[in-house]
Formats: C-alpha cells, structure tokens, sequence
C-alpha cells in the first residue's frame, strides 16, 4: 500500500509536468491558429454566370497558352520552360487539373487579379483585365471539363508545390531553377521532404490556407487550394515524412503485448520468492 | 529466509523469464540484424543498364556492376572464338560479356589486343576471347554476370532468356 | 564435466556469485525507488546498444548529418527509426530515471556518512549524463540541435576575461559549425560514455563497500534484517524493470514528440533562430534560474552555475542526525517544497519569460535556493531536540 502511494505521486508528478511542459506551454508559445477560410470569402467578385467549355477551349487557346500548356489536351504551352523561366523568374504551371485543385471563386478573381487573390504583390502571372467575367467563367468551365475527379495528395504537390519547392528525399527537384526563385521570392524556399513532421496538421492547413496571415511578410503565395485538396496534401507530406508510421504503430502493438506478459511473470516470480519473506 | 534447498530447486517461474527474455533478446538481434543489410539505394544499383550499340567492333569496355567490374567485348571475325555458350548475339554482332575478376585469387585481368586474350597481371593467367581459361593457375573460364537483352541494351543484374539458355 | 564446474576450477565462479550476489545482503525496508540504480543501468545499456547501431550509419559532417539521420537511419535502413526512437526516447527518460533516484537519495538521506562518495560519484554521473545529453542532441543538425549549442555555449561568453575567447575556442569557429559538431561528435560517442562506465563502475563498488540506505535510515543487522541480493532483491528489481520497459516502450512507439522536437526537423540554419527555442524538459528548472534574475544577466549566470552545483554538498549543507527524512518533519516540508518549486521551474522553464511569469520565474528560483539555505537550520533545530531529548 505504501509503494503504491509512492508510485501515485510520481505519477502524478510526472502527469503535471508533462501536461505544463507540452500542450500547456505550447499552446503558451504559439498561441491559436487562424481559422482557415476555404470558401476566401475576403475576395469579392462572385460569380452567378454558367460557362460555356467550348468557348472556353478556344479563350484559353488565345489567352492562355502562351504560357501555360494543358497536356490532358494535348496542348502545348508557345513559350517552351526556359523561355517562361527567363521572362517570369518561375515556370508557369501546366493547368490539367487546376480546377480540381483550387477553389472556384478563388480561380475566378484570382484571374481577374492574381496579385490581389494570392496576396503577394510580386506574383508572376499579369491580371488578365482583357477577360470580361463571362470569358472567365468560360475558361473556368473548360478548365473544370479537363480537370480529373480523383487526384492524388502526391499529383497536388507536383502541380501546386513543386514549381518552388524541392522534396528531395522523393528525389523531386523544383522545377524552376534555385537562382531564378531567389530573384523572384528573395530566396530559395524551403524543401518539402519533412514538413509533414516538423510542422502540425493544423498549421500546414491555416499556412497553406493563408500564408501571410501565419507568417506575415512570407514570399509564399496564397495558392486558393479547396479543402479538400489542401487535406490530401498534408496526408501525403506527411506520409513521405514519416513513412515508417504503418510499421511503426503495428510492431508497438506487438512489443507492448510481449512487455505486459514480462510484468505478469515477473511478478508473479516476485511474488513467490517474497512470500517466504517477513 | 530462503535456504539453499529452494535455490536450487527448479524454478519454473523463473525459467518462464529466462524463456520470455530470450524471445525479446532475439527479436532484437532480428532488427540488428535487419539494419545491415544494404540500403535500398545500393541493391538500386544492382542491376545496370548499358547501350552495347556505344562499342566499335574489337572494342572493349568496362562498366561497375555491383562494384564489380563487367567487360563487354564486341568480337571481330578474326577472334575465331566458336564458343556458343559463351556468346550473346544481338543484332549487332557477337559480344563477350563476363565479370572481369580472375578466377584464380581476384585480380584484374588485363585486354592484350595484339594476342587477343585476357592477361592476369598477378599470376600470368590466360583467358581467350569468349573468358574461357587457357593458360596457367586459373580453374575455371571468367564468370558470366545475369543479363537481360532489351534490344540492344542490356541489363545487368537481372536474369533474361539468353542468360539462361547459356547457364543452362 | 560440466561447464560450470570448468569454469569454477578456473575462475571460481561459484564462489564469485556468492559473494557477490547471493552473501550481499540489502536491507528488507527498502521500497521499489531502490530499484532505480538498477534500472539506470539497464537504460544505459539501452542507449549504448541503440546508439551503437545508429553510429553505423549516422555521418558526423555538418553538411551530411541531417540526411544521414532523417533519412538514412529514419527511411532507409531497415528498423533505423526504432533504433533512433529508443535512443531519443531513451536519452530523455533518462533523466526521470536520474531525478527519481536523486530525490530518493535526498529524502531518505542517502548522502549522508558514509555514503559521501557515493554522493559525490553519483552527481559526477549526473554531470556527465548531462554533458552527453547535450552533445548527443547537436549531432541531427536540426534547428534546435542548432541553436541549443549556439545558446549555450554563448553562456561562456560571460565568464570574465576569458570568456570571448573561450567560446570560440569551444566551437572552434566563430559561431557552431563543423568543427563543433565534430569535437561533440567525439566527445558524444567515445569519451563521455567511457568516463560513464568508469564512473559508475566506482559508484556500484562505493555502494557495495558502505551498503545500501533504508527507509529507516539506520544501519541494519544484516543477519536478521538483510536479505540476499539475489534472488530477493532482483526478483522485485525485474517487475520494476518490466513496468518501465512497458511506459518506456509505449513512449518510443506512440509518444515520442516530447523527445523528438518538431522544430528539429528542420534542417539547421545560421542565419535564421526558431520562433521558440527552449533546452530539453531536463535542463527547463536550471534554464528558468538563469532566466529568472530577469533584472540582472550576470546574477542570472551566477544563480545557473550555483543551482548545478549547489547538490553536491548536500551532505555537508544538512549535518543533522537523523539520517531518513521519514523521521524528520521539518526537513518533509521543505523537500516536498523544493520538489514541487523544481516541478514549477521546469514548466516556467519552457514559457515566455514575461508578464506573471516573469515573477513567478524569480520568486520559484529564490525557493530552489532556500531549500539549501534550509537545510543547516533545520539541522540545527533538530540536534537541539535531540539533545533536549537526552537531558
């Protein structure tokens, strides 16, 4: 009875300090996240216009590809990676499946203003004030009509990350080169390979969410990926961040087991050699 | 107190934990065990792919395989080699393709183009075209690596029809 | 014949287990914080055994040392992570493992005559677990490894005159880089864990010369009150074990962020501090007595160095008699008074130093100093009881 009220107070002791050490004063030091807002209510246009994926087709053909290609449509993009990266300090994006990865309403003013919707007043891509809003929602429609339903977290990170950011333990390398990112962002951003492990699932949602609003003064830019998607690359991020975690989780189950039976035996032992004792 | 009687008396409890500590004892061993064998980046690189059409006629070329050394030879009509077991054809002509260590102690053997044959630097041993052993210590002809053919490209490290036609 | 025999013709084995297993005798009234000697080395073991396996793949180059830990040893080699699990795990635990066997050593008393040398031995070991918790932690190259070891040896910074220079000197370049992750690297796995074993192996033997202390604190007829190490003692020092090892392994599978900082997975980087940096959990209540003179740095570094030292000469800071706190009342409360303020320094260690707890931090700190300052009173007061007892 004496030893296990020694045991209790450890016990508890332990619990106390653990519970101030960690989530308390974690919760201390960084303090709350922004609420991560997927619809970007902050951007004002709305669209109530339906589109038309025909004339969209043939707007793109005239406003887009200039820059961007579309390979699901076999269409290729006039100025060719190097050219683009030349001109622009990045590689503009292949837009297959954009619509699949960023939100609608984002899409739309983001068009209309890429700037003001990324929130990053260098960004690349000029407005395209050319575009009235139902040409927009054109384009949106055809894009929409390309895009595929089911995407991948890791297909995510190749279209929305990868223009920037290196993984390289998945021997993935930005696809623009490190010296044309410094002269665009100010410097090389960092690389992928274990953000799933050095940072929270929350934070990576309220950072990829709204970048400035985390880290005020970030060169990231907001990318106005859906919830949906921002969930999916998070998940693989931090499943090529951790990828043992399977394996992990099950071999544990496995030691615990065989550690409990060694507490029965040994008490048991323990128990037979003291009752002779006193 | 216990006295020596029960000490040395089997006990059976006791032996359980000497059981139970040996299954952990030899878990851990398996996952030492486990940590020393080669990195996924290495067995990676045991099979190798190289273009044979790079190799002029009488030509010799070394490239690593399993950090080993592979000679591919493109044989000449005038190397009269007649060894068909020891032969792979492709559409460019005849090759000789064998692990370029010695059989006798692991040395290197050197390509002597005015005689045509392997000349083992360490021990004087010989071998002809096709590796086969023809003169001094040497016990058995160089040894043939896994290949496949994809054309004219082989691939070192894995095992494809023609390989096995010639081990069989 | 058989092997034991063989062996006993040669090296008297027999006679070896005898005397010193089964004819050392320890006291019957001692609870299961007696276990935690043991259980010390058993961890020791551990963290030698798992950090063996990782010094086979880990790269001691400040521009190869990230990889070659998160990935080589965490992705690629098979069962690499379990192996660097259990040693950061392992390496944390430790030091519950060390403060549980301290404050049993302080409460029941154990510093006292004779056990001087065991004291002054153990707290040897305690330094140079420390000093080997904190080379270890510079060696991933993360953030914090970073930046822990430029914080702190930027400490030497103020000693006087020599300071400057000795900080430099330490890291071998102006600020952490190579050739401080080298000379840590050295020190990490060859040096410290020799002086380890050496160490202890001198702690265990003072042990066995004086024996072991007891609830009661007072010396035990060994015939009647002693049973023998083994099996009586061990047979209980396995449950504990077992017990441990089951907490221990539940942590390295499933709660292993308190060992393993997020933060430090971020590869280093000189030109850019963390938002937070903090030390380990075992060095918060020290780090918060340097924080805590928050009006003067230097008073801060004093009261550092002195709460680190200060434990040392506990045996000739409390002189009283009685050598249990079980039969010391006064001596009770300011012990759990002290385990409580170390408690509150540990958490204040890893919060902003402003506001509220900026006060808390000084008032916490000057406590942790008024148990030392304590203790020569309360021994005074209870030799006078014992006198007036006598008369």
């Amino acid at each position: 009875m004496k030893e296990l009220k020694i045991f209790l107070i450890i016990v508890g002791l332990v619990l106390v300090g653990y519970y101030g050490i960690e989530p308390f004063a974690h919760h201390e030091m960084y303090g709350g996240l922004p609420k991560p807002d997927f619809n970007y209510l902050d951007l004002k246009y709305d669209i109530d216009i339906k589109g038309n994926p025909q004339n969209g087709e043939n707007l793109f053909k005239q406003n887009c590809q200039s820059c961007h290609s579309l390979k699901t449509k076999n269409l290729k993009a006039m100025m060719d990676e190097n050219t683009a990266m030349q001109a622009f300090n990045v590689v503009p994006p292949d837009l297959s499946n954009i619509a699949a990865i960023v939100e609608k309403h984002f899409l739309f003013n983001f068009i209309k203003n890429p700037q003001n919707a990324t929130k990053n007043p260098k960004f690349a891509m000029p407005p395209m004030s050319q575009l009235s809003d139902q040409q927009i929602v054109d384009i949106i429609a055809f894009l929409e009509k390309t895009a595929k339903k089911e995407i991948t977290g890791e297909k995510i990170l190749e279209d929305a990350c990868t223009r920037c950011h290196s993984v390289k333990y998945q021997k993935i390398k930005a696809f623009t080169h490190p010296e044309n990112l410094k002269k665009y962002l100010g410097k090389v951003p960092p690389d992928l390979s274990l953000k799933g492990r050095s940072k929270t699932k929350e934070y990576l949602e309220a950072f990829i969410n709204n970048p400035q609003a985390v880290l005020p003064g970030t060169s990231m830019p907001r990318l106005g990926l859906k919830k949906e998607s921002t969930e999916k690359v998070i998940t693989y991020l931090q499943e090529i961040s951790d990828p043992h975690k399977e394996e992990r989780n099950k071999i544990g189950l496995w030691v615990l087991g065989y550690m409990l039976i060694g507490v029965f035996l040994t008490y048991a032992w323990k128990k037979k050699v003291w009752q002779k004792i006193k | 107190m216990s006295d020596k009687k029960d000490m040395s008396r089997r006990d059976f409890l006791l032996y359980a934990i000497g059981g139970w500590a040996a299954v952990g004892a030899g878990a851990t061993l398996y996952a030492m065990y486990k940590t020393w064998e080669p990195l996924p980046e290495v067995k990676a690189a045991g099979v190798v792919e190289f273009d044979l059409s790079l190799v002029k006629p009488g030509e010799i070329r070394v490239i690593e395989w399993r950090r080993k050394p592979v000679f591919i030879l493109r044989r000449t009509p005038e190397m009269k080699a007649g060894c068909p077991k020891r032969t792979v054809r492709t559409s460019l002509g005849d090759f000789t393709i064998v692990i370029g260590i010695c059989t006798h102690l692991g040395c290197i053997p050197n390509w002597e183009s005015d005689k045509n044959i392997w000349h083992c630097p360490c021990h004087g041993g010989e071998y002809d075209a096709c590796g086969r052993n023809i003169f001094g210590p040497p016990p058995r002809p160089l040894e043939i690596p896994p290949f496949k053919l994809n054309g004219n490209i082989i691939v070192l490290g894995e095992e494809g029809p023609e390989y096995k036609a010639m081990i069989g | 014949m058989r092997l034991i025999d063989w062996l006993d013709e040669r090296l008297e084995i027999r006679k070896l287990i005898k005397v010193t297993l089964i004819d050392y005798k320890v006291p019957k009234n001692i609870n299961f914080l007696w276990s935690f000697g043991m259980l010390l080395v058993l961890m020791f073991a551990i963290l030698f055994i798992s950090g063996l396996f990782l010094l086979m793949y880990y790269k001691p180059d400040s521009n190869l040392a990230f990889d070659s830990v998160n990935k080589t040893i965490m992705m690629d080699v098979s069962f690499g992570w379990l192996f660097r699990h259990v040693h950061a795990v392992g390496a944390s635990i430790v030091f519950l493992l060390l403060y549980i066997h301290i404050a049993r050593g302080i409460f029941y008393g154990s510093y006292k005559p004779p056990r001087e040398v065991v004291w002054i031995t153990g707290y040897i070991l305690f330094v140079l677990f420390s000093a080997t918790a904190f080379t270890g932690y510079l060696l991933p190259w993360g953030q914090m490894s970073y930046w822990a070891a430029q914080t702190i040896t930027t400490l030497f910074e103020k000693i006087p005159f020599i300071g400057p220079d000795l900080v430099i000197w330490i890291r071998g370049d102006y600020a952490v880089a190579d050739a401080t992750l080298t000379r840590f690297f050295a020190l990490h796995v060859v040096f410290l864990p020799v002086l380890i074993m050496i160490v202890m192996a001198i702690h265990l033997y003072s042990v066995r010369v004086v024996g072991s202390n007891n609830e009661d604190g007072k010396p035990i007829d060994k015939k009647k009150e002693g049973v023998p190490f083994w099996p009586v003692f061990m047979s209980k020092e396995f449950f504990v074990m077992t017990v441990f090892l089951l907490f221990f392994f539940f942590l390295v599978f499933y709660k292993f962020d308190f060992a393993m900082d997020r933060v430090n997975f971020e590869p280093a980087n000189p030109l850019q501090t963390p938002t937070h940096i903090y030390p380990e959990w075992y060095f918060l209540a020290y780090y918060e007595v340097l924080r805590g003179f928050f009006f003067s740095q230097n008073l801060g570094l004093i009261a550092f160095a002195l709460s680190m030292v200060l434990i040392l000469f506990l045996p000739w800071l409390d002189k009283s008699p009685i050598v249990s706190g079980k039969n010391r009342p006064l001596f009770q409360i300011a012990f759990w008074i002290f385990i409580l303020d170390f408690l509150v320094l540990t958490v204040l260690g890893k919060l902003p130093p402003t506001g509220l707890y900026a006060w808390i931090g000084l008032i916490a700190s000057l406590i942790f100093f008024g148990f030392f300052i304590s203790l020569p009173i309360i021994a005074k007061i209870e030799k006078k009881q014992l006198e007036g007892e006598k008369k």
